[in-house]
């Protein structure tokens, strides 16, 4: 029995030791990114590792939960959510270095695996082809919200409400889809072009007049105001180089 | 297959099974005596994360530890220790969370412990703890081992508190469980199957070894 706790007594100390080494590890900025940028954000990390050799490492969620994280103390230097009011709030509270400003504008479109023949995209959810379609939840994800509101100003709201499934964030909608949990789903056209080569994918594009224009905002946080690193990159996706990225992967730029 | 998810998730399990074989063997002990409601109220809290949805936990320990307000508030600025979104976060969480997984099974095999053993220890004039370290742990090692495996493996199975209190911070919280959530959130299923098939063989051969185990030593297969 001695040595057993002999030999938890050295684990412990071995495993407290691990532990404590575990905070200095080396420097990267943290990018708190909004669900809808995955695509976009993997290739403007390796093009900005590329140019200044700096390490991205983004995380991704809903806008409203990545703005509840910050609020909470998450390690994140950047945050580009889906939308501005976010950020806008988080400006005002004292958790950024500057005001938001717009990088992209999102674009909405419903999507689904299925061929279907019909032309608007109301009469497809309306159809008894479509029994569930997905859309990001309204209260945390920019895009749901833009879903919600496009599905309202086309008086389809209430009748479609019983086929409609909820997701976290446009991640797990986008995961939907492509599982084929559901016959269609509302999503980002960045997540069409990046996948429709790879599964069958139809999307019908959701007329901009339908919906709040999707600005999506970027700030810089307050723990990050002197971080050069952090700062190089928010001053990056302005530069000519990342807007033309964004722009390939379904955003309109400014 | 980035690796770093999986040593963190063995690294936070590790880190839980040893504090807890640590701390949580004198609790069992305690609470294997004789019963009051004291500890009755004790053990019904400790067994409550078997039942609890691990989001609740979460929020709980969220809002006690946000270094915006009142306990975590304090914390950040007089030690500058920030548990949300941090690895210690994450053990305590874990602390709480397979807390049950340690206690049950070493407080029932000391409780089937018959009296005159413990008396004899005294008889002989050992202390209480001389006792319970020499006497009674090495009589119910079967149990201790059952209950260090379980706790290790609940551990790597950690979801909903980490994703509250940890986020998915690569590195330092992103655990194996919210790679797996994180990779199909970005469509990357040969990443969710590596991660998964991992955990999966981790667990399925711990649990295996369990019951191997317990065949040759035990009376009960979950003692």
């Amino acid at each position: 029995m001695k040595a057993l706790i002999s030999k938890i007594i050295y684990f412990a100390a071995v495993m407290t030791a691990l532990l404590i080494s575990s905070g200095a590890s080396a420097q990267v900025v943290r990018v708190a990114v909004a669900a809808n940028l995955q695509p976009v954000i993997k290739v403007l990390q390796q093009d900005f590792k590329k140019r200044t050799g700096i390490t991205i490492e983004p995380v991704s969620a809903a806008s409203g939960t990545l703005a509840t994280q910050i609020r909470n103390g998450a390690p994140f230097d950047i945050f580009m959510s889906a939308d501005t009011e976010l950020p806008k709030a988080l400006f005002k509270d004292g958790f950024a270095a500057n005001a938001p400003v717009v990088y992209a504008q999102g674009i909405l479109i419903l999507c689904s695996r299925h061929k279907v023949s019909l032309k608007k995209w109301w009469e497809i959810l309306l159809s008894d082809k479509v029994t569930r379609f997905a859309i990001a939840n309204p209260a945390v994800a920019p895009y749901g919200k833009a879903a919600e509101a496009a599905l309202k100003r086309q008086g389809v709201y209430d009748k479609l409400k019983s086929k409609m499934v909820v997701g976290e964030s446009i991640g797990q909608v986008n995961t939907y889809i492509s599982t084929d949990a559901v016959n269609a789903g509302f999503t980002t056209l960045a997540f069409f072009r990046e996948n429709s080569s790879k599964i069958p994918l139809v999307g019908w594009t959701i007329p901009d007049n339908t919906y709040p224009p999707i600005e999506q905002g970027m700030i810089l946080l307050k723990r990050a105001e002197d971080n050069a690193a952090a700062i190089k990159f928010y001053k990056y996706i302005f530069t000519a180089e990342a807007k033309k990225l964004i722009v390939k992967y379904g955003y309109h730029v400014l | 297959m980035d690796l770093t998810p999986i040593w963190l998730t063995l690294k936070l399990a590790g880190i839980t099974t040893l504090v807890l074989l640590v701390a949580g063997l004198p609790l069992a002990w305690w609470l294997s005596g004789r019963r009051s409601f004291v500890k009755i109220i004790v053990e019904a809290l400790i067994t409550m994360p078997l039942v609890l949805p691990p989001s609740v936990l979460g929020f709980y320990l969220l809002l006690a530890f946000s270094p915006s307000k009142g306990l975590g508030k304090w914390l950040y600025q007089t030690f500058d220790v920030q548990f949300v979104f941090s690895f210690k976060g994450l053990v305590i969480a874990s602390l709480i969370y397979s807390l049950p997984f340690m206690i049950s099974p070493v407080k029932s095999a000391l409780q089937q412990l018959p009296l005159s053993l413990s008396q004899a220890s005294y008889t002989l004039g050992k202390s209480k703890w001389q006792t319970f370290w020499h006497v009674l742990l090495p009589n119910i090692k079967p149990s201790l081992f059952t209950a260090a495996v379980l706790t290790f493996a609940h551990t790597l199975g950690e979801f909903g508190v980490v994703l509250m209190i940890g986020g998915n911070i690569p590195g330092v919280t992103r655990v194996a469980s919210i790679a797996v959530y994180d990779a199909v959130e970005q469509l990357d299923y040969t990443a969710a199957n590596n991660y998964s098939l991992v955990l999966f063989a981790i667990t399925f051969v711990m649990v295996t070894g369990v019951f191997i185990y317990n065949k040759y030593h035990a009376k009960s297969p979950l003692e």
